[in-house]
């Protein structure tokens, strides 16, 4: 059975008559001791759900889903004191910003303190040399001496593996999270994926990782989900997803990383920006921005189809040699494609 | 490289900035930007690449002369921005302009674009509102701005297009230089991949030396002729791109180039794993700076700064370099 399970999962921000539809029905699995990669753009929906599953949407964000389970527990049948109960100890989050989310005023050992007696009861003292084990399994230096520091006094690699420290500290069997090494440079971004990784293989957590970085999941996740715009468009293994991509929005992501241009003077783009809250497309949401749309994708948004390996959002999935299926139909299209 | 074409050209640049610690007690210097050399020329691309506190800003901030340096040289053509005088700097600074990092900041939101892209040629020239208007117009087309954009506020625009109205902002003195601080870190790959070949596009139609701030190395390959790789306040290697890339000889570019995530399994280097984090400014290690994070330290790195020397034709700042 999978750990975490979601079939239609939909937030609606805004007015019942005109919302703003940040994630459109989504499905999705997480298998235990899986790393589950989630990428896409800024606006694509990978955070909303994520504090969706966390329930931290706020009203008048509205959350409705036909499966949300964790674990085989309807997520949302449980009362809110259950569900406070199981977020932190079951599963926890780590944020994207540690300098912001760490509370200025409280010491490290607070932090750690107050969550391990949240969920855990016990003496002041074995709580006081849990969180120093805790630090010390996140690879603090002088761990003792970070137990009285305050945010203000760590770097910020630092305080990532505070939050860290604070995720792990209930044995969670689901971790997510949220672009964590995005604020940090690429030789302390190593060292927190190569812990969080160790973490994950020693307790056998499953691990949700949200980030725009292609690279970060390919080198990390088992699976990737990819997301635009509120729905997700591919979900596949790695590395086939990254060798085959089937979506052309993956397809597109890929070739406008620098990485795969080397040697070509001009970059491959991806014409046009994501829609907006309010000029969302008609049928595929890819469509306006697509090089292999046509007329059927302008008019009817296509269903998550499961193919070998994974599952794509398009009438039209690419083949090996990332070209569509149906290639003569394409034709007819003239090109209107990857420009600048 | 000879001396006559470089456009811009930095010998033993340094900043030191006097910082408190406390009540009473002797001022601190953190040294910066600690004898910096390097020279671009027209038309081509110098990228700065360290990690964050190695002085990649503060190095921005004396080419823009929004500081003044401390010691050494800054040569812009003919003059020494280090040594100018006001008026000499007054006139230089059109010649010189910045793109900021975050598009969302850098642009007054109570201005709207077209009086954003006209206040340089206001400060800076004596052109009269109508043929103001005309510059910025052409400018915004050459940038991929919509005429209907001029009117429009800050707010209507998203990161990408943003961006586009602060590069146009820099071109409309019409610069020999434009110090770019991580031009695209804020931008979606998508995004990214078009404001890059618009920095590129620009550049081969006017002609502009871009100093490109970067710590995302797949951005400054693509994009640099030459590289400058710092490491709190110094130089640790420095030379053509390609050489960078493919025979990296300092331990910490190495580490640098290891550590950035690929897609591709095939590019992915033996991880060279820097411990640690960058010391602190305040109290930098006795010899080299790296020593602490360098897996191939020896004893000479923990008491003899090292200078920088040839190797394999490019700069390098490490005792071991050539044999590791």
């Amino acid at each position: 059975m999978a750990l975490l399970e979601i079939k239609n999962l939909s937030v609606h921000f805004g007015s019942l008559e005109r919302p703003v539809i940040a994630v459109d029905r989504l499905d999705l699995t997480l298998e235990a001791g899986e790393v589950l990669g989630i990428v896409g753009e800024s606006g694509s929906g990978k955070s909303v759900t994520s504090l969706a599953l966390m329930g931290l949407v706020d009203p008048p964000g509205r959350v409705s889903a036909d499966i949300l389970k964790f674990d085989g527990r309807d997520l949302l049948a449980l009362s809110l004191r259950e569900r406070r109960a199981m977020l932190g100890r079951d599963i926890a989050m780590i944020f994207q910003d540690p300098g912001t989310t760490l509370n200025p005023c409280f010491t490290v050992e607070d932090h750690l303190v107050e969550t391990l007696s949240v969920h855990e009861h016990g003496s002041r003292k074995a709580m006081r040399a849990r969180a120093l084990e805790l630090l010390q399994q996140v690879e603090i230096p002088d761990a003792p001496r970070r137990l009285a520091a305050y945010p203000h006094q760590l770097s910020g690699g630092m305080s990532q593996r505070v939050m860290i420290a604070l995720a792990i500290a209930c044995n969670p069997r689901l971790l997510i999270a949220d672009e964590p090494t995005t604020a940090l440079d690429v030789t302390v971004q190593a060292q927190v994926l190569d812990l969080l990784l160790r973490l994950h293989r020693e307790r056998g957590m499953g691990l949700m990782l949200i980030t725009h970085d292609l690279g970060v999941v390919a080198e990390t996740a088992h699976r990737v989900v990819v997301m635009y715009a509120g729905q997700v468009m591919e979900i596949g293994k790695v590395p086939d997803i990254f060798v085959r991509p089937r979506h052309p929005y993956t397809t597109a992501l890929m070739s406008a990383l620098p990485e795969n241009n080397i040697g070509r003077k001009r970059i491959q783009t991806i014409a046009g920006v994501v829609p907006g809250a309010y000029d969302r497309p008609r049928g595929c949401l890819l469509a306006p921005r697509c090089q292999y749309a046509q007329e059927r994708c302008r008019t009817e948004c296509p269903d998550l189809e499961r193919t070998e390996g994974g599952e794509v959002r398009c009438f039209f999935p690419l083949d090996a040699a990332r070209k569509p299926d149906h290639q003569a139909e394409c034709e007819t299209l003239g090109s209107q494609g990857f420009s600048s | 490289m000879t001396e006559t074409q470089a456009l811009l050209q930095a010998e033993n640049l340094a900043k030191h900035y006097p910082v408190s610690t406390g009540f009473m007690k002797p001022k601190a210097l953190v040294r910066a930007l600690d004898g910096v050399s390097f020279t671009l020329e027209a038309r081509k691309t110098l990228a700065v690449v360290g990690e964050s506190g190695c002085g990649k800003t503060t190095l921005a901030r004396q080419i823009t002369m929004i500081e003044t340096p401390t010691s050494g040289s800054l040569r812009l053509g003919n003059i020494d921005i280090a040594s100018a005088t006001p008026e000499e700097r007054k006139q230089l600074r059109p010649q010189v302009q910045m793109i900021f990092q975050n598009p969302y900041a850098s642009l007054n939101p109570r201005k709207r674009v077209g009086s954003i892209l006209e206040e340089p040629l206001i400060i800076h020239t004596s052109l009269t509102a109508a043929e103001r208007s005309e510059k910025a117009r052409a400018i915004m087309a050459q940038v991929g701005l919509r005429p209907e954009h001029y009117g429009r506020y800050p707010h209507m625009f998203s990161g990408g297009q943003r961006q586009r109205i602060a590069i146009a902002r820099t071109l409309m003195t019409n610069p020999r230089l434009v110090v770019a601080d991580e031009p695209v870190s804020a931008l979606d790959v998508s995004i990214q991949a078009q404001v890059l070949n618009l920095l590129m596009d620009l550049q081969q139609q006017t002609g502009v030396a871009y100093l490109f701030i970067s710590h995302n190395l797949a951005v400054v390959e693509h994009i640099a002729d030459d590289v400058l790789v710092m490491y709190l306040g110094r130089t640790v290697e420095y030379g053509p791109k390609r050489m960078i890339f493919e025979t990296p000889c300092h331990p910490y570019t190495r580490a640098l180039l290891s550590a950035t995530p690929r897609i591709d399994a095939a590019q992915r280097k033996t991880r060279i794993v820097a411990k640690g984090e960058l010391p602190s400014p305040l109290a930098p290690p006795p010899g080299c700076a790296f020593h602490r994070r360098c897996p191939f330290a020896i004893d000479a790195c923990k008491t003899d700064a090292p200078v920088l020397r040839e190797v394999g034709g490019h700069l390098v700042a490490c005792h071991r370099a050539g044999e590791i």
